[in-house]
């Protein structure tokens, strides 16, 4: 029987692309976003090849809608063996004394809380079945910090230390946690946001010349769900053609 | 230790009534610093910033919930109001719960995450703007070596505690052009309240001497970092997470 992955953010940039990857590799993927159409746009682009592939529309910072939607997946599933926490975002560009508490809590809550509902609802589906892979997202600014991005320095910051302990806490019942740290990417989100000289003037900074794209990252995230990473854990993949080493 | 010339200078400490936090109080009180010795615990706060005044300098007590932006604004009222300047934020409020990550229930989560990260921000963005001004300032961040290790039973302090290293990290960025540096600390086990709570004796002496040196850590073990960190020995340095920790973790 195929795996079964579940995938947050799945509806655009990276999560799409992990989905598309997932699902290429005989992955049957559950698409999770906030945004109904975009999930069911994914799946769609999955069954015209045939594939198996499923929308839920999740707001990943509510306890309650993250457990309904979990428990719906393993009640029709019955298992998740793959989790993909993709949904986040920075959100704000803005100096800490404009931050409003609201604004914190709301990056912080998508990229950091909804990381953990997710892990809290479908970790005790994998310690069952002894088996199982859970990739959270941080970002190259988690381990670099970034002006203007306090916040979302903090939480995927965040990210990684919660892996770190997760992966710990499960690794005796054969469960692997890892961290993908994407660099520069260019998915839709981020194209909007800048202007395409700014963008080329990053690439250059580049060692490998480019930025990534969404299909860089979802080979990162396809890997640390494959046989091939079989002794990793705790650990964070950074994806970024070479732009920051730690 | 040579006086480090913090005379005259103003700090506040959140979490100052205990641990860590009041051993970090007196040190500043030694080198003739003003503190406010922030905490929940009314009565603690108030005895330790007596103690502080023993040493000559000005020390109030301020009951503060760093998880409350009308508290923390009241904090900045008041450190600012009696002292003028504050030139040292020390933020060490901070709670552990521990519960594997099955267990942790919602609050629990929202407790840790506010208290220990999102205090970090409150109390800097109450702060930063009069440092800004100033054009000096020195933000000291308590986080922990589990931000590097993790801990079991202990994702959501981890995820806490790494998020302090990363914020304090672009924090450092946004304030270095208005001279104010932004910088961590991490201890692993010292003997506090804190791991006393859960273990024997024993098992806690067993597990504070598990390091490279073989020594028990007490709070005191910090100040001499918090200090530098504060003085003008350390002007250049800034964005760094500190390791103290007698050897525990090399990263």
């Amino acid at each position: 029987m195929a795996d079964i992955a579940l995938i947050t953010g799945g509806g655009n940039g990276i999560g799409r692309a992990v989905a598309l990857k997932f699902a290429t590799e005989g992955i049957a993927v559950v698409v999770a976003d906030w945004e109904a159409d975009a999930a069911e746009k994914t799946c769609a682009e999955i069954r015209i090849n045939g594939a198996d592939a499923e929308a839920v529309r999740v707001d990943v910072r509510r306890a309650g809608e993250v457990k309904d939607a979990v428990a719906r997946v393993l009640d029709r599933r019955g298992t998740i063996d793959i989790l993909a926490n993709i949904a986040g975002g920075s959100f704000y560009r803005k100096r800490l004394e404009e931050l409003s508490w609201a604004e914190w809590k709301e990056v912080l809550d998508i990229n950091l809380k909804g990381t953990f509902l997710f892990c809290r609802e479908t970790a005790p589906a994998m310690i069952r079945q002894k088996r199982g892979r859970i990739i959270n997202t941080a970002s190259n600014y988690g381990v670099t910090g970034s002006a203007l991005r306090t916040p979302y320095s903090a939480a995927k910051a965040g990210v990684i230390g919660f892996s770190k302990s997760l992966a710990l806490e499960l690794a005796s019942d054969g469960v692997l946690v890892n961290v993908v740290a994407p660099g520069p990417t260019d998915t839709p989100r981020v194209m909007e946001g800048w202007d395409p000289e700014a963008r080329q003037k990053r690439a250059a900074e580049i060692p490998l010349g480019r930025n990534g794209t969404p299909e860089d990252i979802a080979e990162a995230f396809y890997f640390l769900s494959s046989p091939a990473s079989a002794q990793i854990t705790g650990q964070t993949l950074h994806v970024n053609g070479g732009w920051v080493m730690p | 230790m040579t006086p480090m010339r913090l005379k005259g200078k103003s700090a506040v400490v959140t979490g100052g009534a205990q641990g860590i936090g009041r051993a970090i109080v007196l040190g500043l009180a030694r080198e003739a610093t003003n503190i406010a010795v922030a905490d929940l615990q009314r009565d603690k706060a108030e005895e330790v910033a007596a103690e502080a005044r023993n040493f000559g300098v000005t020390a109030i007590a301020v009951q503060t919930d760093v998880a409350s932006e009308e508290s923390v604004a009241n904090l900045a009222r008041q450190a600012l109001g009696r002292f003028e300047r504050v030139d040292i934020l020390v933020n060490d409020a901070g709670i552990f719960p521990q519960a594997r990550v099955t267990e942790i229930t919602e609050e629990i989560w929202d407790r840790v995450l506010d208290v220990n990260l999102g205090g970090n921000f409150l109390c800097c963005r109450a702060f930063v703007p009069s440092m800004r001004a100033q054009k000096s300032g020195r933000i000291i961040s308590i986080a922990s070596g589990i931000a590097h290790t993790g801990a079991v039973a202990g994702a959501h302090y981890a995820a806490s505690k790494a998020g302090i290293v990363g914020f304090i990290k672009a924090l450092a960025r946004e304030v270095g052009p208005d001279g104010v540096t932004a910088n961590a600390v991490c201890p692993n086990i010292i003997d506090t309240e804190l791991p006393r709570s859960h273990r024997t004796p024993a098992e806690l002496h067993e597990r504070l001497v598990r390091n490279p040196l073989g020594y028990a850590m007490q709070p005191e073990d910090l100040v001499g970092t918090v200090l530098f960190l504060a003085s003008d020995a350390a002007s250049y340095i800034t964005g760094q997470a500190v390791n103290v920790n007698c050897g525990t973790v090399m990263i």
